[in-house]
């Protein structure tokens, strides 16, 4: 059997070694910067089934509406719970987003106002529809919970 | 060159690493639920946090089977449809129609779980709400009577566990809804004992429970919904860092409704069938989970609570929390915070030094010992 020819490594091959560390260094020290994850998420579910998953900027381009229990729920961006229709971001620069109306009885979802921090929902029960924003930066100065 | 090269790529598997699993301790698995009419948020922690979080919600939704006044086929419904015929119940109902005795009699009847046909009158129970006239309440206020409530062990259990026979009075129907909430969080705090499971967060509606502290090793740090900025989710009373503790908020803001410009809250005074006109926009109770006399339900006794103390009002609330042989033998060891109409948040001094006022509230702090002070 004829032996492989012996292999040395080139200064090529050196290049390409260091060229694959640079790129693994770049991609570590922008997931130290960054975090795991980018940007807010809003994410809907109807009766226990995520139905629609998208950014809060999304909103932009004019509110969504979603069906539950025989109600419906229009979700829109927000700038306070005051104006919740509005289209602008809220003055803190966040992106916030309520629900602007709803035929259920209780209205305890647009009661709810905007929400802007990962963690937070808007739920009707009604209509068994929760909007929750997922992601974005970690809050430690947040609360982790919210008695009422 | 081999050696270098062999640095070079053990450098890019450990920076590119960095993603890779987390740590069994702060692994986490959290689920939102949709039951006993609130929205619930199961947090939980831990290598087995998965099977944890779905076992809490297999409690919940095993628990509101029994217990739900509007799920047609429950205990709670078929006992309240029996016309005061006897009928058996499980081990659960029959646990909490105990306590239901017991807080019902430390409050003064403030917390009253016959109210229930009054509520129905309000139209708290199907989301049809209206002002039920004078005549229509002084009919139904008799059969608020938790009195009249008679309940027998029985020991044939036929192999499905302890059970009672219950009989309501002419007319009176139960709601364990001011309960129901907390014993599922008594029940889901052995789940998590279970499971080994270090730290959970679970939010039952207004019921908390704060299990272990957060990965930071750092209390929870538990909001204060302010009463007086419902519409603001961040806007809140103060904030407290619990650790290992129950707490239940009730509120008139919470539920309620609008009729000729006056607002109506679902917390009905038993004693006149009115909604609690106290003083008080918010109650919360907070107890350790190691605290009491060994019965094992600190929250169900928190979730009572909360709503009895916020009909009673601050004088009597605080009067209450002082005299711990006012508590029975279902009471144990709690504190309070108060959120008064006329712009103050009281603190009981067990609380004193794990309550942070929230300073854009614009509400004054007091902290009240046991003495008196």
């Amino acid at each position: 059997m004829k032996p492989f020819p012996k292999l040395r490594p080139t200064a090529w091959d050196g290049l390409v070694v260091l060229c694959v560390a640079a790129l693994a260094i770049v991609l570590a020290l922008f997931q130290w910067r960054t975090g795991p994850s980018q940007g807010l998420t809003a994410v809907v579910s109807v009766d226990g089934t995520e139905v629609d998953r998208f950014s809060p900027e999304a909103l932009r381009e004019g509110p969504r509406t979603y069906t539950g229990g025989g109600y419906t729920l229009e979700v829109a961006l927000s700038i306070d719970y005051e104006h919740p229709a509005s289209s602008a971001l809220p003055p803190s620069g966040q992106t916030g987003l309520c629900v602007a109306a709803s035929d259920c009885p209780t209205q305890d979802c647009v009661h709810t106002g905007t929400i802007t921090r990962s963690g937070q929902s808007i739920v009707c029960l009604p209509a068994r529809i929760i909007v929750r924003l997922e992601g974005g930066e970690p809050d430690v100065e947040g609360v982790d919970a919210v008695l009422g | 060159m081999k050696r270098f090269t062999a640095y070079v790529f053990l450098l890019a598997l450990l920076l590119t690493g960095c993603g890779g699993p987390a740590d069994p301790d702060t692994a986490q698995e959290s689920i939102q639920v949709l039951a006993m009419d609130t929205a619930m948020l199961i947090t939980t922690y831990g290598e087995r946090s998965p099977a944890a979080a779905y076992a809490c919600e297999d409690v919940i939704r095993g628990l509101e089977a029994k217990l739900s006044r509007t799920l047609a086929d429950s205990e709670v419904s078929r006992l309240n449809a029996a016309g005061g015929e006897p009928m058996e119940i499980g081990w659960d109902a029959y646990s909490l129609l105990e306590r239901a005795a017991a807080y019902s009699s430390s409050t003064g009847g403030a917390f009253d779980i016959t109210v229930a046909p009054v509520v129905s009158a309000w139209g708290f129970t199907e989301d049809s709400f209206r002002v039920p006239s004078q005549a229509e309440l002084d009919r139904l206020l008799p059969l608020v009577d938790s009195s009249q409530v008679s309940v027998t062990p029985s020991l044939d259990s036929n192999g499905d566990g302890p059970k009672a026979m219950v009989t309501l009075g002419p007319g009176q129907a139960i709601d364990l809804g001011g309960l129901a909430k907390g014993y599922a969080a008594d029940n889901i705090l052995e789940v998590l004992q279970e499971y080994d499971v270090p730290r959970a967060n679970i939010s039952l509606g207004g019921n908390v429970l704060a299990y272990g502290d957060r990965p930071d090793g750092t209390p929870w740090r538990v909001g204060i919904q302010d009463p007086a900025r419902v519409g603001e989710q961040n806007a809140f009373a103060g904030v407290l860092a619990l650790t290992d503790s129950f707490a239940v908020t009730s509120g008139g803001y919470q539920r309620y409704f609008e009729q000729d410009g006056k607002t109506y809250h679902h917390i009905i005074d038993p004693a006149t069938g009115y909604p609690a006109d106290s003083g008080l926009t918010s109650v919360t109770v907070v107890a350790g989970l190691g605290e009491g006399d060994g019965s094992g339900f600190p929250g169900t006794m928190c979730d009572a609570y909360s709503t009895a103390l916020f009909i009673m009002g601050e004088e009597r609330a605080l009067a209450f929390w002082r005299d711990e042989t006012m508590w029975g033998e279902e009471g144990c060891p709690f504190d309070l915070v108060l959120v008064t109409e006329d712009g103050r948040v009281v603190v009981t001094e067990g609380l004193a030094d794990r309550f942070t006022l929230d300073e854009g509230s614009g509400y004054s702090l007091e902290t009240v010992s046991r003495n008196g002070q």
